[in-house]
């Protein structure tokens, strides 16, 4: 393979790329990576030609490859997905989820939330992929009286501890109003992520005492209205310091920052389909984010096809 | 140019010297309240190089698992169906859906063969068709991502009045829904838009006129909220799948050795400034 220098590490690539790094000159004790996805949708292989841009992008071996290599070389790592892992291609249709789940868990995937795509099949085919899922469902704001056994999968939150800081992690999911039929969220009811989340955020925070709070959030970034999207939970929750997006397939090419009453809030989405890989990270003090930058990192064999 | 992007993301994402530069010397704890801690000033950090060879192959674990299911899948979903020779797409950012316009024809068309009368007007939800239709040789597989949703063809007795409401609530709730058998022209300011709806070979609809109208359960049972069509009587889901319907037009064109090309545009005329303000719910009523 061709030996390429390239502009490689994060403050040559925010300073090439005009990508604003907030940085302080003391006081980062630790570092922190977020890989993620969005809205997948059963795109399992990568696009094939006739696709514009997407072509010949993402696709679940290439990305688990790029997974691996980035676990290997980067201490702390989170890999997170943002829902909408169902529907989209004869992948769903014939293995109705079981296959995503199965190969994202190979991926290794540490948390996911749910989208509304995933409610496809029902409640209970939703269940019957779950259970080749061998990580979390992040979700605080699906009450689950009716369909109890989604509710034991569900989980409102989550610590991962690092050497010397620790991330909480949740997860909210979008209104099942004119998304999702009746009959496939049986059970489940949809409440408002304002209510739900801040007792959550309350608990990460001052009880927990979390370095990062992250939400997974399947809103949608920007909805042009007066619905909950990504835009408006920042400001109306305070204290998350990561918004990981999804539902709208908004690609963003880097993390909007968003100031709220207790810092700023990093909101991310990387498109859809598996064709990007987000990347945020995180120079931690405790319980502060000393710097912190973004960019989606495109799941293409450009690298290999350099060789 | 693209291909340095790329390359440079790549780097990005597998550099362990990713972060380093804002790791500095620690600084005593700090406690979670940021409000008592506020954040330092931003400061853009230095830039370095520094050699990386990359190359993102396929995992094997991965492929271990997906090869017999690839295998399956394409036994199957690669079957040729019919030629495209420019592809089919949904529009972007206010152009119009051809694709809809596609899908909608064959809905009123199938549907008709189904009932045995005329069906004047068929409605579907662009958020319904996932994919565009590539140019070229398409695959049972390309249909499947278009119409991913197991959907059924469904048909109800109308009114003109229920028609326009339906066409028009398309619009304010979801930007644009495509139909066919209508032709709309949106004009005036966005607090008070003009809705032009006629027939498509522009005879005004009249407002009690009996219509019998094509759609899908997932519309005709509140999915995307338009409202029109539960005043629908008759509901009959006739049981075809929507895809199934895509695929037999598309065995029909092939068997008759003819391409599928785009319907005409020219169905929905809207300014790109009142396409902006529907997609943005900001469009007066």
């Amino acid at each position: 393979m061709e030996r390429r220098h390239f502009l490689s590490s994060l403050g040559a690539a925010a300073a090439a790329s005009q990508l604003p790094l907030r940085g302080d000159a003391g006081g980062a004790t630790s570092r922190m990576t977020l890989l993620h996805t969005n809205d997948t949708h059963s795109h399992i292989e990568p696009f094939g030609p006739g696709n514009g841009q997407a072509s010949g992008k993402g696709g679940m071996a290439r990305r688990a490859s790029m997974v691996k290599q980035a676990r290997a070389t980067i201490p702390n790592v989170l890999l997170l997905d943002a829902g909408d892992t169902f529907q989209g291609t004869p992948y769903f249709n014939q293995y109705k989820g079981k296959l995503d789940f199965e190969l994202m868990s190979k991926v290794g995937y540490d948390a996911s939330t749910l989208g509304n795509h995933d409610f496809d099949n029902g409640v209970d085919m939703l269940l019957e992929a779950m259970e080749f899922a061998k990580f979390p469902f992040l979700n605080c704001n699906f009450e689950c009286k009716g369909a109890p056994a989604l509710g034991k999968r569900l989980t409102p939150w989550i610590i991962k501890e690092f050497p010397g800081f620790k991330v909480g992690l949740t997860g909210v999911g979008v209104d099942f109003k004119g998304l999702v039929s009746t009959e496939n969220h049986k059970g489940v009811d949809w409440i408002s992520p304002e209510e739900t989340l801040k007792p959550v955020i309350r608990q990460l925070r001052e009880v927990e005492k979390v370095d990062l709070v992250v939400l997974i959030s399947h809103l949608g970034y920007d909805l042009h209205g007066d619905a909950i999207d990504d835009l408006h939970i920042a400001k109306l929750v305070p204290g998350m310091d990561v918004i990981i997006g999804g539902h709208s397939h908004t690609f963003l090419d880097q993390p909007t920052k968003i100031q709220q009453d207790l810092g700023e809030t990093h909101i991310f989405q990387v498109g859809w389909g598996g064709i990007n890989l987000g990347r945020m990270d995180f120079a931690l003090s405790k319980g502060q984010v000393r710097a912190a930058s973004g960019r989606p990192v495109p799941v293409s064999a450009l690298a290999a096809a350099a060789g | 140019m693209r291909l340095e992007i790329s390359i440079l993301a790549l780097a990005l994402a597998l550099s362990p010297l990713a972060c380093q530069k804002a790791m500095v010397a620690p600084k005593p704890s700090s406690t979670i309240s940021q409000s008592e801690n506020p954040r330092p000033a931003p400061q853009l950090l230095q830039a370095q190089t520094m050699g990386v060879i990359q190359d993102f192959l396929d995992d094997p674990g991965i492929m271990t698992i997906l090869a017999p299911k690839q295998a399956e899948i394409k036994a199957t979903f690669d079957l040729p169906l019919c030629a495209c020779p420019k592809g089919l797409f949904r529009g972007r950012n206010g152009e119009e859906n051809l694709l809809g316009y596609w899908v909608t024809d064959i809905m009123r068309a199938r549907a008709a063969l189904l009932i045995g009368r005329p069906v004047k007007f068929a409605l579907t939800n662009s958020g319904g068709l996932r994919a565009n239709l590539p140019a070229g040789q398409l695959k049972v597989s390309d249909m499947y991502g278009v119409m991913p949703f197991e959907n059924e063809l469904v048909t109800l007795e109308m009114t003109g009045q229920d028609v326009m409401d339906a066409v028009k609530q398309g619009i304010l709730h979801r930007g644009s829904e495509p139909s066919s058998g209508v032709k709309l022209v949106l004009s005036g300011p966005v607090d008070k838009p003009e809705f032009l709806i006629t027939w498509e070979d522009g005879a005004a609809i009249k407002p009690d006129e009996p219509v019998t109208v094509a759609t899908t359960d997932y519309l005709y049972n509140g999915g995307d909220s338009i409202p029109a069509l539960k005043k629908g009587r008759r509901p009959f889901t006739t049981g075809v799948s929507m895809r199934q319907m895509l695929l037999d037009a598309c065995g029909d064109l092939a068997k008759a050795g003819k391409p599928l090309e785009a319907p005409a545009l020219g169905r929905y005329k809207i300014t790109p400034e009142l396409y902006n303000a529907a997609r943005d719910h900001k469009l007066g009523h």
